[in-house]
């Protein structure tokens, strides 16, 4: 469960006062499979971000899976992040140097998880991403659509309980963002993993089974769909 | 930290040139270390050696009264009866030998000589058949021989004689006063020509034995010092105090002053030299440092993006410091292992071969008492300094880039292009 009440957010570029979010209320249940979308500084990022903990609110209140990042410091934000939540990034951010096996088990690595269980889990969720065979691959050697299904496996890997996308489809032909946001849909289905991911892409929106319209950092339209 | 360590590893072969340049600076910066140390000790221990073996001995025992007029060289103020102070030496087991050490003029007339002339010089009378024990005057004759008692003939540095254009069997005349201070003119025949490793003793030296000089300085069997010889040269201040001590109750009028008192100029100028070369190495250390900083800044800065990415899934910044630290420490590592096996065969050459700089310098006073050949000298110490500091040193620059990208928040670390 995500809970963010009245959360707002200023930024300051020189002389300007940027209001990126001024008073967004939003709740998000277990499992859910939602967009929020909006167009260029709508501020969809900017609460992408604060309910990933990377980024701090002046105002208001948010809680993740039931825990309050409010006053939070760095490390335990950090600690957070590394146990409830995955993230999805538009330029997918693999480690050009490590393999996408290494990729995958870098969320584990951090966890602390012992070396045959970090194994396992790995092969499992690079199976289930359709990414057999080749774990041996680094990055560069993998397509736009395969380096997200690697960076979408690094997120679940560890079992979040939320996974956050920022537009994850966006450096992705059509065919092959399709093709990832199913996947998405099929993860959410199997293992309840709740989805929020940012997009201005209408066939994103489409996909989502919740969309939130975020429009000057105000929500103007939440609308939940049959999935 | 096992992955770290492999994700450090792996991230430098990733920038496989830059790593190979980055400890290439430090190899290289390393190496000029350890070679100019190398040198540096070489010719200091040389010239320490030479002092020694060719101008002070281990020590000196004169008379108290002497020392703060040593250098106008009295004839006054001497060893009255040698003789008692060597046999209490001799039962010390202290090697020993007297000497007289006074200044005149050597003068030369045309023929034989190329023309006439005077040189204000030192003159070392010495006893030929004890000197040995102390100096190495006389296994540096390279031309004629070396002095014999109760004759006229003097030894001359090869760089006195080029001055004079002496040779061997060229009379000279050296005019001086005796104790009592008349004039005495000593008419001398060059016997000998020495050419040693020390290039002020070559320059300055002109030698006569002791007997010849105790009848015209009219010294009534006095000296100015006797020498003495110990060992070992890093003890010698501790074993000229035990001499002083053990002398003091039979002669409380002698004092013993070691050689480090006794070169005091040249211990004073080696001293600035090594600071003035500590300054050069300082230089070169900063620029293997300015070029590991700047490889640092790159690496880091090139890696916002990945940095913001292993920071949002929760890396803590303590990992993330230490990743970047041990990438830093392999450069450092590997330069470091480059710049003193590079370092090694040069000071290994220096300590072997040497280089050969008797054409450059001649008998021109550098300072250091040494000639010819600049060899070097093995140092560990240098060797394992070099080893550490360019590690610490890679680590050290690596900090500040590290703190900045630290510094910054993870979505503008995301956003980074």
């Amino acid at each position: 469960m995500i809970r963010i009440e009245n959360v707002k957010k200023d930024y300051v570029d020189g002389d300007t006062v940027v209001h990126a979010l001024r008073g967004v209320t939003l709740e998000v249940s277990d499992g859910e499979f939602m967009s929020i979308a909006g167009p260029s500084g709508s501020g969809k990022s900017t609460l992408l971000n604060i309910i990933g903990c990377i980024d701090e609110a002046d105002s208001g209140s948010v809680e993740v899976d039931g825990v309050s990042a409010d006053g939070k410091s760095t490390r335990e934000l950090a600690g957070l992040r590394r146990e409830k939540l995955g993230f999805v990034f538009q330029s997918f951010n693999l480690i050009p140097v490590l393999t996408a096996y290494e990729n995958v088990s870098f969320s584990l690595s951090l966890l602390g998880v012992p070396e045959a269980e970090i194994r396992e889990r790995t092969m499992t969720l690079l199976d289930e991403v359709g990414l057999s065979g080749m774990e041996e691959r680094r990055p560069a050697k993998l397509s736009g659509g395969q380096q997200q299904r690697v960076a979408i496996a690094r997120a679940l890997v560890k079992n979040p309980s939320i996974v956050l996308a920022d537009e994850p489809t966006a450096n992705l032909d059509s065919h092959t963002g399709e093709s990832i946001l199913e996947l998405m849909e099929a993860m959410n289905r199997k293992h309840g993993t709740t989805f929020v991911f940012s997009t201005h892409d209408r066939m994103v929106m489409d996909f989502a089974h919740r969309l939130t319209s975020l429009h000057d950092g105000l929500i103007t339209a939440d609308e939940r769909r049959t999935a | 930290m096992k992955f770290l360590l492999g994700l450090a590893w792996k991230n430098l072969s990733r920038y496989r040139r830059r790593t190979i340049i980055t400890a290439l600076a430090i190899a290289v910066g390393l190496a000029v270390y350890i070679f100019m140390d190398s040198l540096l000790v070489g010719m200091e221990r040389e010239s320490e050696r030479n002092l020694i073996w060719y101008e002070t001995g281990s020590a000196k025992v004169m008379n108290s009264d002497y020392w703060p007029d040593r250098d106008t060289l009295p004839l006054d103020e001497v060893i009255e009866n040698p003789a008692p102070v060597l046999a209490r030496l001799t039962s010390m087991g202290v090697e020993a030998t007297p000497r007289t050490v006074f200044k005149g003029e050597v003068i030369v007339f045309r023929d034989p000589y190329p023309e006439d002339g005077s040189l204000p010089a030192r003159l070392y009378a010495v006893d030929p058949a004890t000197d040995g024990s102390v100096f190495r005057i006389s296994e540096s004759v390279s031309q004629g021989r070396y002095l014999k008692p109760g004759e006229n003939g003097v030894l001359l540095g090869s760089g006195i004689a080029d001055t004079l254009g002496a040779q061997v069997g060229y009379p000279l005349v050296i005019e001086t006063r005796s104790r009592e201070g008349y004039k005495q003119t000593m008419d001398m025949e060059v016997v000998g020509i020495m050419d040693s490793p020390n290039p002020v003793v070559n320059r300055t030296g002109v030698f006569l034995p002791l007997d010849t000089a105790n009848l015209y300085l009219q010294m009534k069997g006095a000296v100015t010092e006797i020498d003495l010889h110990f060992p070992e040269v890093v003890g010698a201040p501790a074993r000229a105090a035990e001499v002083q001590a053990a002398l003091a109750p039979q002669f409380p009028d002698l004092m013993v002053a070691d050689w480090k008192a006794l070169a005091a100029d040249y211990v004073a100028l080696a001293e600035t030299k090594s600071s003035a070369s500590g300054i050069i190495l300082f230089l070169v250390f900063v620029i293997a440092a300015v070029g590991v900083s700047n490889t640092m800044l790159m690496a880091v800065y090139e890696r916002f993006r990945e940095l913001g990415m292993m920071r949002a899934m929760g890396m803590k910044d303590r990992s993330i410091r230490r990743l970047f630290l041990m990438e830093a420490a392999g450069i450092g590592l590997i330069g470091s292992l480059v710049g003193v096996a590079l370092g090694v065969a040069l000071a290994a050459y220096m300590v072997n071969v040497g280089i050969d700089i008797r054409s450059l310098i001649g008998n021109m006073d550098v300072g250091y008492r040494t000639a010819g050949i600049m060899r070097g000298a093995w140092h560990p110490e240098a060797i394992v300094r070099a080893f550490l500091v360019g590690i610490v040193l890679a680590v050290a620059v690596a900090f500040v880039p590290t703190r900045r990208a630290l510094g910054m928040s993870i979505p503008d670390a995301l956003r980074h292009q």
